[in-house]
C-alpha cells in the first residue's frame, strides 16, 4: 500500500466514522476535531483491518502519542514495514 | 439559608406523546399509550404480560457524532428532553458552565440493551469476545450514563447526582435538585430521569406475578389503578426533564415560572424490600408536609403512585386517607402510559405542572368500578376544571423507598 493510498483510506474513514471533513494533514485532531481516546481505539481497530494483522499491545500504546493525520500515516507505514 | 426553588422549563417523551401539546391532547381525549409488547427475540416470547407503555413514534435527534458515540437508547431519550429544556431555558453558557448549575438525572440501571451485549462476553471466553467490548460500551451502559451525557452535551459543570432507586429515581432527582438549590449549593439544576424499552424489567415484575396479563388483547384497558378489575402494572418507557432554579435568580432573568417546589421527602419502610408499607407511606407524607410547611388541607391534588397492583393501590389509598382524609383529588397517571420506571416521578411532575397551569384535573383512566378497599379517597373519575394550589406527587420503589414532592401554583 502506498502512502497516498493509506492517506485516502484514512481520510475516508475519518469522514465516515467520525464526521471529520476536509481535515488538514497536520491538524491536531483532538484540539481541532474533538477526536478523543474512544475514537483512537476505534481507529486502531480499523488499522488492524487495513493491514490485516492484529496489533501488539506495545504498538497500540505507541499510537497514543499520535496527534495528526500525517503521524497516523507514518504509524501505518511503520506497521506494514515491520510485518514485511 | 433556605431559598425558594421554582420550575422554569420542562420536556418529556412519553407513551402518550412528546411535549406538552401531544401529551395534553392524549390526556384530554383519554388516549392510552399502552400497546402490545414488541418482540425482542430474547424474553418477550416467555413473558406472560403482553402489554407495554410504548413510545411508538419517531423521535428526531440531531446530536453530532461526538455525542452519539456514548449514547445508548436511554441517553438519547434523556439528552433529547434535556436539550428541549436547555433550548427553552434562555440560560447563557457562562452560567451553565460556571459550576453553579448541576444535573440530577438517572435511570433504573443505565442501558440494559448495551449491558446485554456486554454480558454475552461472560459466556464466551475468547479474544473475539474480549475485543467486542467496545471502548464506549461502559460509558453507554453505566448507571449514571444519562447524567454525564447531559453534562457533556451542554457543558454543565456543577454537581452531578445520579439516583438509581428504581421507581423513585425521577422524583429523587427533582427532590435532590430542589435541596441543592434550597440550601445554596447550586443556583440551577437540570433534573429528570429516563428509561428505554427493556424486557428484563418486565420479566422481573412478570415473575413476581405483579404484571397485568388479563388485558393482553386490549392493551389500552390496562393498567387500571384502584379499579376492582385491576390485575397489575404495565412496564413502560420514556423520559422527562425539568429545570429548577433559585427563585430570585429566575425572576431576575425574566424566566417563565411554571411552579414552585415547596417540599420533598424520601424515606424507607425499614422492612420488606417489595411489599408496600402503609406505615412507611404515611410517614413519607407526614415528613413531606413538614418539609413543605403545609397542612394536609393545603394540598388540592395528589398524583398517586398507583401502579395498579392489588396490594399497592390499597396501601396507598389507605395511607392517603389516613393523612389527608378524602378531600384532595387523587389520580393515577400511570393509567395512561404504564409505569415508566425511573421516569415516572419526573413525567408525573410534568403532568402535574400542566394541570396546575391549565386548571384541569385529569382522571384515572380505566377506573370503571372503584375497588371498595380503595374507595376512601377522592378519586377523579372525569376531567374536571379545578384550580390546584398545591399538588403532591407520590412515588414508591423496590427496596422500600418512598418519595413525596410538593409543587405549588405560582400566583
Amino acid at each position: 500500500m502506498t502512502r497516498d493510498e493509506i492517506k485516502k483510506k484514512i481520510l475516508a474513514f475519518l469522514e465516515e466514522e467520525f464526521e471529520i471533513q476536509n481535515p488538514g494533514l497536520d491538524d491536531n485532531l483532538r484540539e481541532k476535531h474533538e477526536f478523543d481516546s474512544i475514537d483512537a481505539i476505534v481507529l486502531l481497530e480499523y488499522i488492524e483491518e487495513l493491514i490485516d494483522s492484529p496489533l501488539l499491545q506495545e504498538e497500540k500504546k505507541r499510537a497514543m502519542d499520535i496527534r495528526n493525520i500525517n503521524q497516523i500515516i507514518d504509524y501505518i507505514e511503520g506497521l506494514i514495514r515491520a510485518r514485511s | 439559608m433556605e431559598r425558594r426553588v421554582v420550575i422554569t422549563a420542562e420536556s418529556s417523551i412519553t407513551p402518550i406523546g412528546h411535549g406538552k401539546k401531544e401529551i395534553m391532547g392524549s390526556l384530554m381525549n383519554g388516549r392510552s399509550g399502552v400497546r402490545t409488547l414488541r418482540e425482542d427475540k430474547f424474553l418477550a416470547a416467555y413473558i406472560h404480560s403482553k402489554v407495554f407503555g410504548t413510545v411508538d413514534y419517531e423521535v428526531e435527534y440531531d446530536f453530532p457524532r461526538k455525542f452519539r458515540k456514548t449514547l445508548a437508547p436511554v441517553s438519547f431519550y434523556a439528552c433529547q428532553v434535556a436539550k428541549e429544556v436547555m433550548d427553552s431555558s434562555g440560560l447563557d453558557q457562562d452560567f451553565v458552565s460556571s459550576g453553579r448549575m448541576g444535573v440530577a438525572f438517572g435511570s433504573i440501571h443505565g442501558s440494559p440493551s448495551v449491558q446485554r451485549a456486554i454480558y454475552e462476553t461472560f459466556f464466551n471466553s475468547s479474544e473475539g469476545a474480549y475485543k467486542s467490548i467496545n471502548a464506549s460500551d461502559y460509558l453507554k451502559s453505566m448507571v449514571h450514563t444519562t447524567a454525564v451525557n447531559i453534562t457533556r452535551m451542554f457543558g454543565i459543570t456543577g454537581r452531578v447526582i445520579s439516583s438509581c432507586t428504581a421507581c423513585t429515581t425521577g422524583s429523587q432527582s427533582i427532590g435532590y435538585g430542589y435541596e441543592a438549590i434550597k440550601y445554596g449549593m447550586q443556583d440551577a439544576m437540570l433534573c429528570g430521569a429516563a428509561d428505554e424499552y427493556d424486557t428484563t424489567t418486565v420479566a422481573v415484575f412478570d415473575n413476581l406475578l405483579a404484571c397485568s396479563t388479563a388485558f393482553n388483547e386490549s392493551p389500552e384497558k390496562t393498567p387500571r389503578p384502584f379499579d376492582v378489575n385491576r390485575d397489575g402494572l404495565v412496564v413502560g418507557e420514556g423520559a422527562a426533564a425539568l429545570l429548577l432554579e433559585e427563585y430570585e435568580f429566575a425572576k431576575k432573568r425574566g424566566a417563565a415560572i411554571l411552579g414552585e417546589v415547596v417540599g420533598f421527602t424520601c424515606n424507607n419502610n425499614g422492612g420488606d424490600m417489595i411489599l408496600p408499607s402503609e406505615k412507611g407511606v404515611e410517614q413519607s407524607i407526614a415528613m413531606g408536609l413538614r418539609d413543605a410547611r403545609l397542612n394536609p388541607e393545603d394540598v388540592s391534588f395528589i398524583s398517586a403512585h398507583a401502579t395498579a397492583t392489588k396490594m399497592g393501590d390499597i396501601v396507598e389509598a389507605r395511607a392517603i386517607n389516613s393523612k389527608y382524609g378524602n378531600r384532595p383529588l387523587v389520580s393515577g397517571l400511570k393509567s395512561y402510559m404504564g409505569h415508566t420506571m425511573s421516569a415516572c416521578g419526573a413525567i408525573e411532575s410534568v403532568i402535574a405542572l400542566y394541570m396546575i397551569n391549565e386548571g384541569i384535573v385529569f382522571p384515572t383512566l380505566n377506573l370503571e368500578e372503584v375497588d371498595e378497599r380503595c374507595a376512601m379517597i377522592n378519586h377523579v373519575r372525569e376531567i374536571r376544571d379545578e384550580r390546584i394550589d398545591i399538588a403532591s406527587v407520590q412515588n414508591f420503589a423496590f427496596g422500600g423507598v418512598n418519595t413525596c414532592l410538593f409543587i405549588k401554583r405560582m400566583a
